[in-house]
């Protein structure tokens, strides 16, 4: 015995060592016998079913009418499900349908790991129901490589009551915001809810008023560097986010507040605005404060650029197809079907019963009374003579500007940086890349 | 065994000669009768035994207040935590439906129970080596140590995707063994840290003795040194439990089955895109904390303190 | 022990340590560091740049503030929590009715996710909507800024980092008190020794390993922090309150700039190295003395 002293432990150590890999066998290989096809949907939230009812009745639907096809959603928070995503890209192990910001899914496209989906949207003739601006906005050298997932409609939801018990009403121009904030400053009650903590990006209204500095106009020149984004038009409108901020509009703990808790501010009634979308709407509407919210596409400016009638109604991130979907017959005709289901009238009134907006032409029906919310962002997307931008600023750069972007921004609302730094910060960024 | 190994008690200075007492304290401490004296140590416990519940409470208010809040209705969490009218059963239902629990705690239980086993075996291994064998060159034994230790400060963050592609590699991904053998292996640096240092401080006679005695290697480690090992051993299995329990950015990553979730992604599964249900978080995070106090409770009972109330008082 | 230090009898010992911890960390790490030199970004291909993203390091304020915050927690949180954790660990050693249940109380924290360690303490600090300033603003005491401000956010940090890990190192020196040998104590109070001689001429001295073990670990430990920061502040306001390993995750993860984060991860590495080492210099000279 001396002799072996180790013979249990070495033992043991083997039996694991001798057992993993079968452990791996058995989970691997119960796929190819006929059956439903599967395929994955990954999503960027961790439970769908509650935070994204709408993509999940539309597959539950495609389900029930496709009883051979298995659709197997999974979801993480952003960060894990990109994180996990940038991982499995290099690895060729991607799921089979994915949300990932647009500038990822042009990296991947560029990397060769994304299905041209052209043929698919023609086949199901599904390309004709889609905004032409909108394809042309997910096409890349010739390539269709993405399809809108759900609508970008940002704006102020406002509470009417808030503003009326302080004799105050909806304001148009932005010297009136600057008065509402001054006013309501005075009785401690916060103007614009806003939350840095986790959720920089939660700054939609501030992304349209670079359109009202023009943007648009310089958006070629910024990407080419011809043009600095240090520039005077966009310094003033930092300016006005300054001009807000010492007005006291913003919430004392806006940098420690989280998105979600900016949202609760606001159902509370603990504020006249808030900055966020069209997603909403759901949690707006099961409030006490419903009744009195209405949409507000943003203050106008005299001294800015270009259109001021404008409301940010674009395409989000976009769903796409990974390219070896394309190898698996049963595969991608399961992913073609689900496509052409997903950009259905039936799918787009899911969509809206759900309080989304539909991401084709598809005109839908919306209950009045329970879908009051939702309606009115829908009404001020559709009034008259007003215009969309093509796309939302920072979608069409990196995700390091994107950045940079919501940093100076979140910097002026909390004071840590002047227009001009702020200014000078996304600058560094675009001259990094 | 060689001296260098031996520490502890051989290098201890002496007491102090208890006989030089300050003068100063000896005014205030005039002789007593027994019966004061008895007085004054009772009154000493009292207060002892005052600061030690007073520190517990507070230490234990932050997370009463997650319990508390695991009651309170999502949107009262923010605006108006204390009030009892809104007090609700609601989150724990939430919870429940949406998290496979038990699955959830099977899984956690297998992967920590084979994880924390190869974690601490090898550990131990690697530190009693290192520590109490005698190395033709100690460089080596040196270096190795230090190649261990050095993982003590790497975020994780650095690991997950060469792990990843490791996992594809050897097809483990898809199985338990796709995070256990990251979660052994990253509580190496850990176990040998707290190993190598009580080992160090453990005198070395016994084991002499029992070479004498003829005993081979295992017997040395199995039946001399384990059992005096035993409250730090116990100690470390607690921490790499807790580790493999609380474990978010490998699990995220390396596993993609939701029939192989841990309880680490329970509280991940209430934070959406563009919402956060506080009030299922807490009922999650109460719902994985309070069977980890338990286990703790019994383990440190039977373990850590079972053991030395036997040498101390017997 | 030179009897059953044969090499094989050594190599069957280390090895199995040895080889795990090359294939899934070692090589790992090896891997970051690979990257660092690169200008990996987003999804696309990595190119290698050589040392760029070390001197860009250097020329970016936001790491030195990462930097700056890392170490005020450091030294603030060593400072206070080696002696409050020994503190308590002695405490825990008198004969208290209950005192097993306390212990396991105490430890609570540490079995609590760091992340739920944020979220918890995000509702104790926030200046608005947290406990704290509930109780005092009103008594007349202005709203605090303990986090999100310009200066109060890395003592908060510490705070909370201190009362996550308490209860840990206090589970250490208990299980380190636990290993004394009985005769020594015993023959220190029979000498008559008052109990802060014995304290101080004993009882430190002997824990002396344990109290280098609980350094280096809390040490490493703050060098991790992420979690908290990333509840409390996010980092905020604009990055003012990152540690090293938080900011290491905003460029690394949400700027997607893969490249520069492992530089940021090779620093963080680097200096936990150097306190091991340290850590190793005081372990053997205490040998040798």
């Amino acid at each position: 015995m001396p002799g072996y002293p180790f013979r249990r432990p070495v033992a043991a150590v083997a039996t694991l060592a001798a057992l993993l890999p079968l452990a791996a066998c058995s989970q691997a290989s119960d796929a190819e016998q006929g059956g439903p096809t599967t395929i994955t949907l990954s999503m960027q939230n961790p439970d769908v079913k509650t935070a994204d009812p709408a993509t999940w009745a539309i597959v539950e639907a495609f389900e029930s009418a496709n009883p051979d096809v298995d659709v197997e959603v999974s979801g993480q928070p952003v960060a894990e499900h990109l994180q996990s995503l940038s991982i499995a890209a290099q690895s060729d192990t991607l799921p089979d349908v994915f949300w990932v910001y647009k500038s990822n899914a042009e990296e991947m496209l560029a990397g060769d790991r994304l299905l041209d989906l052209q043929p698919i949207l023609e086949e199901q003739g599904v390309i004709d129901s889609l905004p032409a601006t909108t394809v042309e906005y997910f096409t890349s050298d010739g390539t269709v490589f993405g399809v809108p997932y759900q609508g970008l409609l940002t704006g102020l939801w406002t509470n009417t009551q808030v503003l009326s018990d302080h004799g105050l009403s909806t304001p148009t121009t932005f010297d009136e915001l600057l008065q509402v904030a001054e006013t309501l400053a005075d009785e401690d009650v916060v103007t614009i809810s806003n939350g840095a903590s986790q959720s920089a990006f939660s700054v939609w209204q501030f992304l349209v008023w670079l359109d009202r500095f023009g943007f648009e106009e310089k958006m070629d020149g910024l990407l080419d560097g011809s043009e600095s984004w240090e520039n005077p038009d966009f310094v003033r409108m930092y300016e006005h986010i300054a001009e807000l901020r010492d007005a006291g509009a913003f919430s004392s703990n806006v940098s420690t507040q989280t998105y979600q808790q900016a949202v609760d501010q606001f159902l509370q009634g603990e504020a006249a605005f808030l900055d966020a979308g069209v997603w909403a709407a759901g949690a707006i509407q099961d409030s006490e404060v419903a009744p009195d919210t209405t949409f507000w596409k943003g203050p106008t400016f005299s001294d800015g650029v270009g259109e001021q009638n404008i409301i940010m109604n674009v395409a989000s991130a976009p769903l796409v197809v990974a390219k070896k979907v394309g190898e698996d017959e049963a595969k991608l005709d399961a992913v073609e079907r689900f496509l052409g289901f997903y950009y259905s009238d039936e799918a787009q009134q899911l969509m809206v019963d759900n309080g989304q907006p539909p991401v084709t032409t598809y005109e839908p029906e919306l209950d009045e009374k329970e879908q009051s919310v939702l309606k009115s962002a829908l009404d001020a997307a559709r009034e008259e003579g007003v215009s969309t931008p093509g796309t939302q600023p920072d979608l069409v750069f990196p995700v390091a500007v994107s950045n940079a972007i919501y940093d100076s921004i979140y910097g002026v609302i909390q004071d840590q940086l002047t227009p001009e730094e702020a200014a000078a910060l996304v600058q560094r960024a675009l001259d990094a890349e | 065994m060689t001296s260098a190994t031996v520490t502890g008690r051989e290098t201890a200075p002496p007491p102090a000669p208890a006989t030089e007492r300050r003068p100063g304290r000896v005014r205030h401490r005039p002789t007593r009768s027994p019966a004061a004296e008895r007085r004054r140590r009772v009154r000493t416990r009292i207060i002892v035994a005052g600061i030690a519940y007073l520190v517990t409470f507070l230490v234990v208010l932050p997370i009463l207040w997650i319990v508390l809040l695991s009651f309170q209705q999502s949107d009262q969490i923010l605006s108006d935590p204390f009030s009892v009218q809104t007090l609700t059963l609601e989150n724990y239902r939430d919870a429940i439906a949406t998290l496979p629990l038990v699955q959830m705690y099977k899984n956690t239980i297998i992967i920590a129970a084979v994880a924390v086993t190869i974690g601490t075996t090898v550990s131990f291994m690697a530190s009693f080596a290192l520590t109490r064998m005698v190395f033709r060159r100690r460089g080596v034994q040196s270096a190795l140590l230090l190649y261990f230790l050095a993982g003590l400060a790497v975020p994780v963050y650095v690991l997950l995707f060469p792990v990843y592609r490791l996992d594809l590699a050897l097809g483990i991904f898809g199985t338990y063994a796709a995070v256990i053998l990251p979660y052994a292996v990253v509580s190496i640096p850990f176990n040998t840290l707290l190993l190598t240092g009580f080992l160090r401080g453990m005198p070395g006679e016994l084991e002499e003795a029992a070479i004498i005695d003829g005993a081979g290697l295992f017997r040395v480690c199995w039946s001399v040194v384990l059992p005096v090992m035993r409250p730090i051993l116990a100690t470390v299995v607690i921490f790499n439990v807790v580790y493999v329990f609380n474990e978010f950015p490998f699990v995220s990553v390396l596993i993609n089955d939701p029939d192989l979730a841990t309880v680490s992604l329970a509280v991940s599964k209430f934070q959406g895109q563009y919402s956060v249900n506080y009030g299922g978080m807490m009922a999650a995070a109460t719902l994985v904390l309070l069977p980890q106090l338990a286990i703790y409770a019994v383990l440190q009972r039977h373990v850590i303190a079972g053991l030395t109330a036997g040498a101390v008082k017997g | 022990m030179i009897w059953l230090s044969s090499r094989w009898r050594i190599a069957v010992m280390v090895l199995p340590a040895v080889v795990l911890f090359t294939l899934f960390f070692a090589y790992p790490v090896l891997y970051g560091v690979g990257y660092s030199l690169t200008d990996a970004q987003g999804f696309s291909a990595p190119r290698l740049i050589g040392l760029d993203n070390y001197a860009a390091l250097g020329d970016d304020p936001f790491f030195w503030l990462s930097l700056k915050n890392t170490v005020i927690i450091l030294v603030v949180s060593v400072a206070f929590l080696v002696p409050a954790s020994f503190a308590l660990a002695l405490l825990m050693q008198q004969r208290i009715r209950a005192a097993g249940a306390l212990r396991a109380l105490l430890f609570g924290p540490a079995i609590v996710a760091p992340i739920l360690v944020g979220l918890v303490w995000v509702f104790i600090l926030d200046p608005r909507v947290g406990l704290l300033n509930r109780l005092l603003v009103p008594l007349g005491i202005p709203e605090i800024q303990w986090i999100g401000g310009d200066s109060l956010t890395p003592y908060s940090i510490a705070l909370v980092f201190s009362w996550a890990s308490i209860g840990f190192a206090m589970t250490i020196f208990y299980a380190g008190l636990q290993q004394l040998p009985d005769d020594v104590m015993e023959a220190s109070s029979l000498d008559g020794a008052t109990r802060w001689q014995q304290l101080l001429h004993v009882t430190v001295p002997m824990m002396r390993e344990t109290i280098g073990i609980v350094s280096i670990l809390l040490v490493t430990n703050v060098f991790k922090i992420f979690e908290l920061v990333y509840m409390l502040t996010g980092g905020g306001p604009v990055h003012r309150s990152e540690t090293l390993v938080s900011y290491m995750y905003f460029v690394t993860f949400t700027s997607q700039r893969y490249g520069a984060g492992m530089a940021i991860a090779v620093v963080v590495l680097v200096l936990g190295a150097l306190t091991s080492l340290v850590y190793l210099a005081l372990a053997r000279r205490g040998r040798s003395a």
